[in-house]
């Protein structure tokens, strides 16, 4: 049968917009899901993709890449890879499994929205793409991970941790719930499509798979990398949006929504990718440093993106770079020393050679952080087990849900940041979560963190224990415990000895 | 006598931490009680030398210590106060 080409019929079948003549623009299209800019429906009719897509194209590439990826995964289990393979790098594997299956998970929800509310044909058209773009992902990620499951159970936090009220996944969602689930479609777009996919994902997808496929990963390379190919191709659904928003006065707006959801996605980012690229890979394996990644792929790429869409860098830009060299390595050693409320097994990964290459890659690492590892390797050295997990809680942020935590040393830069509202004291971890809790308190005000509820009484007894059963330890999988047993101090009484 | 948290910003430490504190308990006590879950963990004493006074958090770390035997019910704290801990 001829096939007409696609560039013939294409302009006709995404012109569906039509005149409702049965309920009113605003039943058809309610402003509150599909634009309180009150930009004209006829400015949306001009929005043009950027890529074109037949249904027929779609699944045919869809389908390549599926039988690529799985056809390695068939492959590399038959090996004996990931029973051999570090602890520390099973670590970021179970860690990004369950980080990224709530996140595909919840972005088809939004394009959904999309789909349906949105007053550019156009847009509607690759949104319903982009559903089916999320749920592969869901699927893939899910369906590998729980190849991982005989091995070691945390796997299963892939599936399970979605719903969970440990402190990660209570992180994870409350952003998702945040950007993707509870404003309008313009918003969202701006925030998920431009903040998140064109702004981050880049950093997580291909600098992880690099490190990966410097593993011998191959399956988990090629699955990110698959998984990137969807992300960087739906992800300019919001370039002709924002074009239209700023077209229309509205740049302030876009603005505003693209500062909120990159510092949102950036803070989660930072644990995702930032760790694992400078702790967790072994150091023959690291491709480059977090850092240097954020710099190619954020500061120098992204920031010439927004440029070109006519919107600035965020506010806070020369805070985010501070960000870049003081998050990361904050949670790192919160998370190491909280490692019993997790479900993967941290590697400190602060022997001589790591921290030679980390004060190389941040300078002023061994006087900051450097410090605060020489506590904690002097215990592992002299057998002080009982002294090197955390004890006590942290405060946490009422924003991003994550501990807040800084440089320590003499540079002491830790510090909390507190704003009222009905009465209440709330804590965030850095001028931008207030920032963005003070826009919209209401929104925000009634969310616990952990540690809200230990005091709340929604813990109950408010004991250690209870408190890592709410959160799933003990009862999804074992908490999390050193990757090495503490092989990386050295010392003549390694704690290993009297491993945990 | 009523407990409540506070938020502990010990001098050289990377957390900020919750603590339980009472409010019989005298600025020593609080120093004591915030510095039980840092110091000899991952953070060292900031000067051993020397106690550790309490004051209340502000942004250029400019307010004056608490007496060291003055109570917490004295002051003006409550529910999440933020505090330093370190030495002059």
């Amino acid at each position: 049968m001829t096939m007409l080409e696609r560039s013939a019929w294409y302009d006709i079948a995404r012109s569906t917009n039509w005149t409702p003549r049965f309920v009113s623009e605003n039943e058809l299209f309610p402003p509150e899901q599909s634009d309180p800019y009150g930009i004209p429906i006829s400015e949306w009719e001009t929005y043009d993709e950027p890529y074109k897509v037949s249904y027929r194209e779609y699944v045919g590439v869809q389908r390549e890449k599926d039988a690529g990826a799985y056809s390695v995964k068939a492959a590399l289990l038959r090996s004996k890879y990931y029973e051999e393979v570090e602890q520390g790098y099973l670590s970021m594997l179970k860690f990004n499994y369950a980080a990224s299956v709530p996140g595909e998970y919840a972005a088809c929800f939004p394009e959904g929205r999309m789909a349906r509310f949105s007053k550019a044909p156009s847009m509607r058209n690759l949104a319903t793409f982009a559903i089916l773009d999320e749920l592969r992902h869901t699927q893939i990620l899910l369906y590998f991970a729980h190849q991982l499951v005989t091995l070691d159970r945390q796997f299963d936090w892939a599936a399970e941790g979605l719903n969970s009220m440990n402190w990660v996944s209570m992180a994870g969602r409350h952003a998702m719930e945040d950007l993707l689930h509870s404003r309008d479609i313009v918003t969202t777009s701006v925030m998920l499509h431009l903040a998140f996919e064109t702004g981050l994902t880049n950093v997580q997808m291909i600098g992880l798979s690099r490190d990966a496929a410097n593993m011998g990963d191959y399956t988990f390379a090629n699955l990110i990398t698959s998984i990137q190919s969807d992300e960087a191709r739906h992800a300019q659904i919001g370039t002709p949006l924002v074009e239209i928003m700023v077209r229309n006065g509205k740049k302030a707006e876009a603005q505003q929504a693209m500062d909120i959801g990159f510092w949102r996605i950036w803070r989660l980012f930072a644990l995702v990718a930032g760790i694992p690229m400078d702790y967790w890979i072994p150091l023959e394996k690291r491709e480059r440093s977090f850092k240097e990644y954020v710099d190619e792929f954020v500061v120098k790429q992204f920031e010439r993106q927004l440029r070109d869409l006519g919107l600035e860098k965020p506010w806070y830009w020369e805070y985010f770079l501070g960000d870049v060299e003081r998050h990361h390595h904050s949670q790192q050693g919160g998370i190491w020393s909280w490692r019993f409320t997790v479900w993967w097994n941290p590697d400190a990964a602060v022997g001589p050679a790591e921290r030679a290459w980390l004060e190389k890659k941040y300078p002023g690492w061994n006087a900051t952080y450097g410090k605060y590892w020489d506590v904690i390797t002097d215990n592992a050295k002299h057998g002080r087990k009982e002294k090197t997990a955390a004890v006590g809680m942290p405060c946490v942020c009422n924003m991003c849900q994550i501990t807040v935590a800084n440089r320590g040393g003499k540079e002491w830069e830790a510090r909390v940041f507190q704003s009222e509202h009905n009465g209440r004291r709330y804590n965030f971890c850095s001028p931008v979560c207030q920032w963005i809790f003070d826009l919209e308190p209401e929104r925000y005000a009634d969310f616990d963190t952990i540690v809200d509820r230990l005091y709340n009484g929604e813990i109950d007894p408010a004991s250690p224990e209870n408190l890592l059963k709410f959160m799933g330890i003990g009862v999804l999988s074992e908490g999390g415990r050193d990757a090495r047993d503490f092989s990386w101090a050295g010392g003549e009484r390694p704690l290993a000895a009297a491993a945990e | 006598m009523a407990k409540f948290a506070v938020l502990s910003r010990l001098q050289h430490d990377a957390h900020i931490r919750v603590v339980d504190i009472d409010s019989e308990f005298t600025m020593d006590e609080v120093a004591q009680a915030c510095a039980a879950p840092a110091v000899g963990y991952q953070t060292s004493h900031p000067d051993p030398s020397k106690p550790l006074r309490i004051r209340l958090t502000t942004k250029d770390d400019s307010a004056a210590p608490f007496p060291r035997g003055m109570k917490v019910k004295e002051t003006s704290m409550k529910h999440y106060e933020c505090i330093d801990i370190f030495v002059e």
